[in-house]
């Protein structure tokens, strides 16, 4: 019995493959039938990133339940090991090296916060071990990890949308639409998400006829946002930009919105989670941002797994929740495809990244590619805040 | 800048009540309590877990959350502080072991599972979490184009009327000769027949309950509370409040909390972030250097 069940799941594997037609991966089927895909996640579940690091576990986990229960990737199971980095850059580059140090891992996942992949993600290029980073959108992630050294990294991928598209996109939409003279812009200055973001909105806010009246520079350990609040809104600006992340929006938001400010919020990814939106609440109504995710949308692969992850976690997934999901499924796609053998792991690691390169699929994000710099490039969402803890389109950009 | 002046008075009042706590403990037993930052968090932790998950009014919550935090206060002086005195162990000793308590207070609330007490933290993954909105009335007052928030107003008024109470009890009652009997010499309170351990636990009481008092306020308005607020925010800067001061001066800890605020603001309207921190222990430096005894610790030639 089980050897006949057996036989028709490897028969359904290679008449399923045989469709596919050109799938490089058609002949060697046979050789990942009880085999498993180990890979690794450095995640931010604790910290200043643990409003986003549970989602993507959340997300990656879906995929992963999904993908193992309609047979695995051709037959191999997937299994994912999920670290803690404590939203800590030394602590995240230990743990990728404890990951890497195992020995048996394909593809690495993560980190959750830029800050830290500034030191893990050349550590995965040292060791040749293909990562692809879900929730990062700083400057200089991809291609050149190395940072300042330009030659780009072969081995780091991003499925996550970087904030030099995101910011101007929002920034832009904002103000073809109110046209607004003045800002100040409130930026963490010891982080590289939050002063990368802050970079992007002083060199983009001229082309718009925004003038920046201030710069007020806080630290993201800050606790009473009092003191830079009152700095930001005694200039009575049109805007106030925030560049931060974790719950700091949301409370410069509700501090701003006591003393009197009456104006915009614009920001960027740190805008992007259920959490701040709940967190700010009423004072964070119309709060723009630009996203890689739209929960709304209706196209078969968002509505599926808005639909599969309502069910297990009966919550709302966010896009970090979409960017983990869609991560699973890159690398699913990408090892069906890469003629693993399943005894030479480092040869194997390099067969995937060849693979990755040329994924072409449908996600919640909308159809996924990576460019030539293993970035992504998708229609961007502009959303706001809409006062309950969720958000609300206000239009979608497609980048030329 | 009349505005940065209020705001510096109110996070002062908050470092004013932690560091009298911290203060009162190093005073009365020459052991600086490093379980006093997690302390101040549970205080915070407690409320919010009570009000937010269990639906209690915040006045009862409040009142059971400092309890439970003066319990905890005792639990520190049996457990990591008394063992060591009876050994004779060295002060750095009591140092470390409330180090050690302090960590596992806030890995108690860091690792908590869903269904447990502190369960929010788990919950939607943000370990930052604020208050319901309408918990406590809050009327914002606009005055000569000030902002004042009713809970801040609440806060500035709680630790004065507190820290005048603790001043009279100290210097006019029974229990306040006792302790500073023994700051002063607890050989000789021992021969005048204080019971020493007596006067210690009920030290380790009343601080622990003000620096859960202030962790709570701290969390109501300032609207942040998680595992992290001891540690990040009052933990380095009370010891820089106490030496500002001077150690074991109560005194010297409500001026130099204040004066923390007032630093600590100024510089970052005056020179941003890069140097807030720096600026505070720049003065901080320059008092250890110019007036080691602190700026308080000459003209009171008792401690307390």
């Amino acid at each position: 019995m089980r050897t006949g069940a057996r036989a028709i799941v490897v028969g359904l594997a290679l008449a399923l493959t045989a469709c596919g037609g050109s799938a490089p991966g058609a002949s060697s089927s046979n050789s990942y039938q009880g085999k498993t895909i180990h890979l690794g996640a450095i995640l931010s579940l604790t910290g200043a990133g643990g409003v986003y690091g549970p989602s993507s576990q959340k997300g990656m986990q879906l995929a992963v339940d999904k993908i193992n229960g309609s047979g695995g990737v051709n037959g191999a199971q997937l299994a994912l090991d999920v670290k803690d980095d404590n939203s800590d850059k030394a602590q995240s580059a230990q743990v990728a090296q404890t990951l890497i140090q195992q020995g048996q891992l394909l593809s690495l996942l993560g980190p959750t916060l830029s800050n830290s992949a500034v030191a893990v993600h050349p550590l995965a290029e040292s060791f040749k071990i293909p990562i692809l980073a879900v929730s990062t959108t700083g400057i200089h992630i991809v291609p050149d990890c190395n940072y300042p050294k330009t030659d780009p990294c072969k081995y780091v991928f991003r499925d996550s949308l970087g904030e030099e598209s995101a910011i101007p996109a929002d920034i832009k939409t904002y103000a073809d639409q109110a046209h607004p003279k003045t800002g100040v812009l409130m930026v963490a200055n010891d982080d590289k998400f939050s002063s990368d973001g802050g970079k992007i909105v002083q060199n983009t806010v001229s082309q718009y006829g925004i003038q920046l009246l201030d710069t007020v520079q806080f630290s993201k350990t800050t606790a009473d946002f009092a003191t830079p609040v009152t700095k930001a809104v005694q200039k009575h600006p049109d805007v106030i930009f925030i560049t931060s992340l974790g719950g700091i929006p949301a409370k410069i938001m509700i501090e701003a919105r006591k003393q009197g400010f009456t104006g915009q919020f614009l920001g960027g990814n740190g805008f992007n989670t259920a959490v701040v939106s709940k967190q700010a609440g009423a004072d964070g109504k119309g709060a723009q941002s630009g996203s890689a995710w739209y929960i709304n949308n209706t196209f078969a692969s968002n509505a599926g797994f808005v639909q599969a992850y309502r069910a297990k976690f009966s919550s709302d997934p966010d896009q970090f929740a979409a960017q983990g999901y869609a991560a699973i499924l890159i690398l699913a796609d990408a090892a069906k495809r890469a003629n693993l053998t399943f005894s030479d792991v480092a040869g194997d690691r390099t067969k995937l990244r060849d693979a990755m390169e040329s994924v072409n699929i449908d996600t919640p994000l909308g159809r996924f590619q990576f460019t030539s710099d293993h970035d992504v490039k998708q229609t961007i969402w502009i959303i706001q805040m809409d006062g309950n803890g969720g958000f609300s389109l206000v239009k979608s950009v497609t980048p030329s | 800048m009349t505005q940065q002046i209020l705001n510096a008075i109110f996070i002062g009042s908050i470092y004013a009540l932690f560091a009298v706590g911290y203060t009162l403990v190093f005073g009365v037993l020459d052991v600086l309590n490093l379980a006093h930052s997690a302390v101040f968090m549970l205080g915070a932790v407690i409320t919010y877990s009570l009000v937010a998950l269990h639906g209690m009014p915040f006045l009862p919550a409040a009142v059971i959350a400092v309890l439970v935090c003066g319990l905890l206060g005792l639990l520190i002086e049996f457990v990591a502080l008394r063992p060591l005195r009876r050994r004779n162990a060295p002060p750095i000793s009591a140092l470390i072991s409330t180090i050690g308590l302090a960590l596992i207070f806030v890995a108690i609330v860091e690792q908590a599972t869903p269904g447990s007490f502190f369960s929010w933290l788990w919950q939607d993954g943000a370990n930052s979490v604020r208050f319901p909105a309408g918990t406590v009335p809050n009327p914002t007052f606009h005055v000569l184009g000030l902002t004042i928030e009713g809970t801040k107003l609440l806060i500035l008024i709680t630790a004065v009327v507190l820290m005048l109470v603790l001043g009279y009890v100290i210097r006019f009652t029974q229990m306040g000769r006792a302790l500073r009997a023994v700051a002063e010499n607890r050989r000789a309170a021992t021969l005048l027949g204080i019971q020493v351990d007596r006067v210690f636990a009920s030290t380790l009481f009343l601080s622990s309950a003000l620096g859960g008092l202030a962790g709570l306020l701290f969390g109501l308005a300032i609207s942040d509370i998680s595992p992290y607020i001891g540690r990040d925010q009052v933990e380095l800067k009370g010891l820089a409040v106490i030496v500002l001061g001077g150690m074991g001066s109560i005194p010297g800890a409500v001026l130099g909390g204040y004066l923390l605020g007032l630093i600590e603001v100024l510089a970052f309207v005056r020179f941003g972030s890069n140097v807030e921190a720096g600026v505070a222990f720049a003065a901080l430096f320059l008092v250890l250097v110019l007036r080691p005894q602190g700026l308080f610790g000459a003209q009171l030639r008792e401690r307390l």
